[in-house]
């Protein structure tokens, strides 16, 4: 890739929890950096530190030792309330489980993020992007998990942010629904020039990558730069 | 709107059986608090008014006779405004039935124009000075249905004298309208007050150019007690019997004490109302916060922060108390309406002034939105922990382990295997168990109220009527009698045992305490008279000394062995100092007894006697009417009737507030099963895949309710007897003490009515539990 902007630069970032007498090193001594508009893979078992990562990065959480910094602007050591400002303007996150909020409809819940961010994205153009211009105003429990999931996707897209955070989005999916969500944030990382870092153990969904950064028991074992992605439709599982 | 706004109105509606019955809690409580206390303002200005429109006076003294130029000498004295005087004598009444006994005052009133206690003209013209014609006061009309035009017949002197009804009037001297303090209830069919011109009543009654009493208006309300010493001293002379200040006056004192335990009232109940709703609430929004964890977390990704979140869920609180201050305000206004339109009927006040105050509506929002953030804050508080990492992971389960009771293994044993469940369910949530027994605790205490009040009220009425005095008649002379009357009396009825009886009102002192009460002087060896000191043992009166009544040892703040000064009104008669030998018991009325001889040694005429109380089976009513010294003879057995008859509409009173007690009840009950159900779909869930039928669960949940409810009812009649005894405490006046009556039955009868209410919202629940998706609740896990 030409000319690549550094928009996170991760440095030496563990993570370590005390569980009763027992010291967990979740994270350990990780460096990489992310790149405007790149697509990443962090690829990795269960228990292998990468939900821990995706938590520092989305400001969710704060590493022990190291420092993270976005567009130069270190986050490190933000407190409680510039945290909830860094997710609210800069960070889009897709979970595994949707966890759309029940009671709004799928358009509502989108609303319900932009309405507290500065620059947000039209919501309607938005619901057509993810392919759910009919179905705004369905509530999630009427709703296909992809389809919620496409909600989730959307209600992440639209505050705008910086980069998208997905936590295993194909995790609760079949197959199919599975490619047509990776497709749509493959879309959002082109079209939207968003960059798009998913976690996930399944090693195919690499292949559709960027760059994979792989983990193991806490460290970062590799990162590995794709010259030619696959395109989402022909990767199989 | 905001999403989070749409959401909170989605999540309302959604739990809207809880959300009305809380609002309903909280409307209950407001709507007392609204309405008692903007009657109880609203009855004060009117009464205000109502004085200051008729001029109602400050002192009011009865003399034995005052000439009319004494009265221009006090209007110079030093304090006083205006002066008024007048006649009034105790008559009987002609009417159709010989065996009824009623009687009428009958007052002079002035020529003047301005006069003190103006009369309230309600139809008919005024008198004008005009002989042989009245203006009938209204309560009385009414209950004799007397009309203009008609004539009455008044027994004077012995003599009958028609008088021509001339008009209706309503007086500000007699809202509350009792022929004096021994009297217990209105009886407006049995005493009445007829106004009459000045030169009727002077030449009937023989009072040429003077009075025996004087009506004053002071200049200055904060000195009225020098203007009273004054006069204490210029009447003397003229054989004062009472000097009265307003707010000794008996109508006056009576209104203003039901005002006073109205106000009371208007704070004391809604606060409860309010603490319950609080809790709920509360205990609601803990439930919930768990619930919502996962989309707090999800919330806090986006980048909502904790005072966004947490106002969410405030408001959510906020919503039900204020829709509930909303619905109490609304209540309270229609209510208070009602409530002053039949206090002015009941008190004869002709007009009503009434205003709505807004203040008292702010206050109740106010008050609602403090203890609303307040609980719902409380309820939210877990928000502040949750990490929105955190929430992205299930909830531990809570681990279970054997609760103290397994330890008791005898008992452990003997017991079901499904009651085994639900004393283990009910041990594991212990915050619900101790909201659910506290609150059905109070429920109870606010059900046992009520009844136990209805019962003190007849428990009143028949121990001082049948045990403390045991005559079957009371018999009062017109002026006082010489003892031999007594022999002419068991001559004219045959009586089983007959005493003499001397009553007159003094001023009793102690330091700067007084009272004006009537000392009793009855025979040391009495039947009549059941005297008990507070330990209910029996006393016998003195030979020399005075037996003063709890009520009145409290109001001058005197004990056994302390001296206390009669002031004597009699002319020619000296103060005197006696001992306080014993305080007795008497739930009706405050008085002293002393022995009858000593009495008439120290206080009246030797061998003198104002009347007679006697046991007999006889038709003493009858026999006596035509007796012309003789002005009243009044039997239990009437007292008895009129008050039953006043207990009926206290019953309804007493429905009412079984009512609102148990509404409290219903809300918590449905509220923390509710709760219950959902924190336990779960478990609720599994119990069916294992073979457990709806009906199973719903009877496990019964039973935990129905035991948590037993605890708390065990535990209620203590409370009970707190609330019931802090009652007594605080709404025992001059008139009556309130005896704290409690029988097994009372208890049982609170706990039959409390358990019914339980079952009630248990019933309610009954489609909550059966609309459960039980295969949704075990899918819906994330895990």
């Amino acid at each position: 890739m030409m000319d690549k902007k550094v928009l996170m630069r991760v440095e030496h970032v563990s993570k370590t929890y005390q569980m009763g007498e027992v010291v967990v090193h979740a994270l350990q001594d990780a460096s990489f950096e992310l790149y405007e508009g790149e697509f990443v893979v962090i690829l990795g078992p269960s228990g292998s530190g990468k939900s821990t990562l995706l938590n520092i990065l989305g400001g969710m959480d704060s590493p022990s030792k190291g420092n993270v910094f976005i567009q130069g602007q270190e986050i490190t050591n933000y407190n409680d309330r510039q945290l909830t400002v860094y997710r609210r303007d800069k960070v889009g996150f897709v979970f595994q489980f949707y966890n759309l909020i029940a009671n709004l409809t799928a358009r509502e819940n989108v609303e319900l993020a932009t309405e507290i961010c500065k620059d947000a994205l039209d919501i309607d153009h938005i619901m057509e992007e993810v392919g759910l211009g009919d179905r705004k105003d369905h509530f999630p429990s009427q709703m296909s998990g992809g389809e919620q999931q496409r909600v989730a996707i959307a209600r992440a897209v639209a505050k705008n942010p910086l980069i998208l955070l997905c936590d295993e989005p194909t995790g609760a999916l079949d197959f199919q629904t599975g490619i047509m969500t990776l497709s749509l944030l493959h879309k959002i990382n082109k079209q939207f020039h968003k960059t798009v870092v998913i976690i996930t153990h399944n090693t195919p969904i690499g292949e559709m990558a960027d760059r994979v950064i792989k983990m193991r028991s806490g460290r970062i074992v590799e990162i590995k730069e794709n010259i030619h992605p696959l395109p989402p439709e022909r990767i199989e599982w | 709107m905001g999403k989070l706004d749409v959401r909170l109105f989605r999540m309302l509606k959604h739990a809207k059986g809880q959300f009305i019955s809380i609002a309903v809690v909280v409307a209950l409580g407001l709507c007392i608090y609204v309405s008692f206390s903007m009657t109880a303002m609203n009855m004060k200005n009117t009464v205000e008014d109502y004085y200051s429109q008729t001029n109602f006076g400050d002192i009011f003294v009865q003399v034995v006779k005052i000439p009319r130029g004494a009265l221009d000498r006090l209007r110079e004295m030093e304090g006083i405004g205006e002066v008024q005087g007048r006649i009034s004598f105790d008559v009987p009444l002609k009417v159709d039935d010989a065996h009824e006994k009623v009687r009428v005052r009958i007052v002079s009133l002035p020529e003047s124009q301005k006069k003190i206690n103006d009369l309230y003209m309600l139809q008919g013209k005024d008198i004008h000075g005009e002989l042989k014609k009245a203006i009938v006061l209204e309560q009385f009309a009414k209950a004799r249905g007397i009309a203009v035009g008609d004539k009455i017949t008044p027994y004077i002197n012995g003599r009958m004298v028609q008088l021509d009804v001339a008009g209706i009037a309503a007086s500000s001297e007699y809202i509350y309208l009792m022929e004096n303090e021994q009297a217990l209830l209105p009886a407006p069919e049995k005493f009445g007050v007829v106004y009459v011109s000045e030169n009727f009543a002077q030449a009937t009654f023989g009072y040429r150019d003077s009075y025996n009493e004087i009506l004053i208006k002071v200049k200055d309300h904060d000195r009225i007690d020098d203007v009273v010493r004054m006069l204490e001293e210029e009447l003397d002379r003229y054989g004062v019997k009472r000097i009265v200040e307003r707010e000794d006056q008996l109508s006056h004192r009576m209104l203003t004490e039901e005002l006073n335990q109205l106000e009371k009232t208007s704070t004391a109940i809604p606060m409860l109302f309010l603490i319950v709703a609080a809790m709920i609430i509360y205990i609601m929004l803990t439930r919930i916060v768990k619930n919502d964890r996962i989309y707090i977390g999800v919330l806090k990704a986006m980048g909502y922060g904790n005072d966004e979140i947490l106002s969410h869920y405030v408001k959510f609180a906020l919503v039900i108390g204020i829709t509930g201050a909303l619905m109490g305000n609304i209540g309270g206004i229609l209510l208070s309406g009602l409530l002053a339109k039949t206090y002015a009927q009941f008190y004869n006040i002709p007009f009503l002034k009434i205003d709505i105050y807004y203040g008292y509506m702010f206050y109740a929002i106010l008050f609602t939105s403090v203890f609303c953030v307040f609980a719902g804050l409380m309820g939210a508080k877990p928000v502040l922990q949750i990490m929105p990492a955190d929430a992205m992971r299930p909830e531990i389960p809570k681990a279970g382990k054997r609760i103290f009771l397994e330890k008791a293994k005898w008992f452990w044993s003997r017991v079901s295997f499904s009651w085994k469940m639900v004393i283990r369910n009910i041990a594991r949530s212990k915050r619900r168990f101790a909201f659910l027994v506290c609150g059905i605790a109070l429920t109870y205490g606010i059900i046992l109220v009520p009844i136990a009040q209805g019962n003190a009220m007849s428990a009143m009425f028949s121990l001082h009527y049948g045990e403390f005095q045991k005559m079957d008649y009371t018999i009062d002379f017109a002026k006082p009698m010489n003892r031999k009357v007594m022999v002419e009396i068991k001559q004219l009825i045959e009586t089983e045992h007959i005493e003499p009886k001397l009553e007159y009102p003094f001023e009793l002192r102690k330091g700067w305490r007084k009272k004006v009460v009537n000392i009793i002087g009855v025979p040391r060896n009495t039947r009549f008279y059941d005297f008990r000191d507070e330990f209910q043992r029996r006393i016998m009166l003195p030979e020399k000394g005075i037996f003063v009544t709890e009520g009145l040892a409290k109001g001058l703040q005197v004990k056994v062995g302390d001296r206390i000064t009669i002031k004597n009104f009699m002319p020619k008669k000296d103060d005197i100092t006696v001992e306080v030998k014993g305080i007795i018991k008497q739930y009706l009325g405050i008085n002293a007894y002393m022995n009858i001889d000593e009495m008439e040694n120290t206080l009246a005429e030797k061998g003198m006697v104002t009347g007679v109380s006697v046991r007999a089976k006889d038709h003493v009513q009858e026999k006596l009417k035509n007796i012309k010294y003789i002005s009243a003879v009044q039997s239990v057995e009437d007292m008895k009737n009129a008050f039953l008859q006043f207990l009926d509409s206290a019953i309804y009173a007493t429905g009412v507030l079984m009512l609102f007690g148990g509404s409290l009840g219903f809300a918590i009950v449905y509220n923390s099963t509710i709760i219950s159900i959902a924190e336990r779909s779960m478990e609720f869930s599994s119990l069916r895949v294992l073979g457990f039928d709806k009906k199973n669960i719903y009877q496990m949940i019964t039973k935990e309710n129905m035991l948590m409810a037993a605890i708390g009812i065990v535990i209620g009649m203590p409370v009970g007897y707190g609330m019931i005894k802090g009652i007594a405490e605080a709404f025992n006046t001059d008139m009556y003490t309130i005896p704290v009556i409690l029988t097994p039955k009372t208890y049982i009868i609170a706990a039959v009515a409390t358990l019914g209410f339980v079952l009630v919202a248990q019933l309610a629940t009954l489609k909550k539990i059966y609309s459960i998706n039980f295969i949704d609740a075990l899918k819906n896990r994330v895990s």
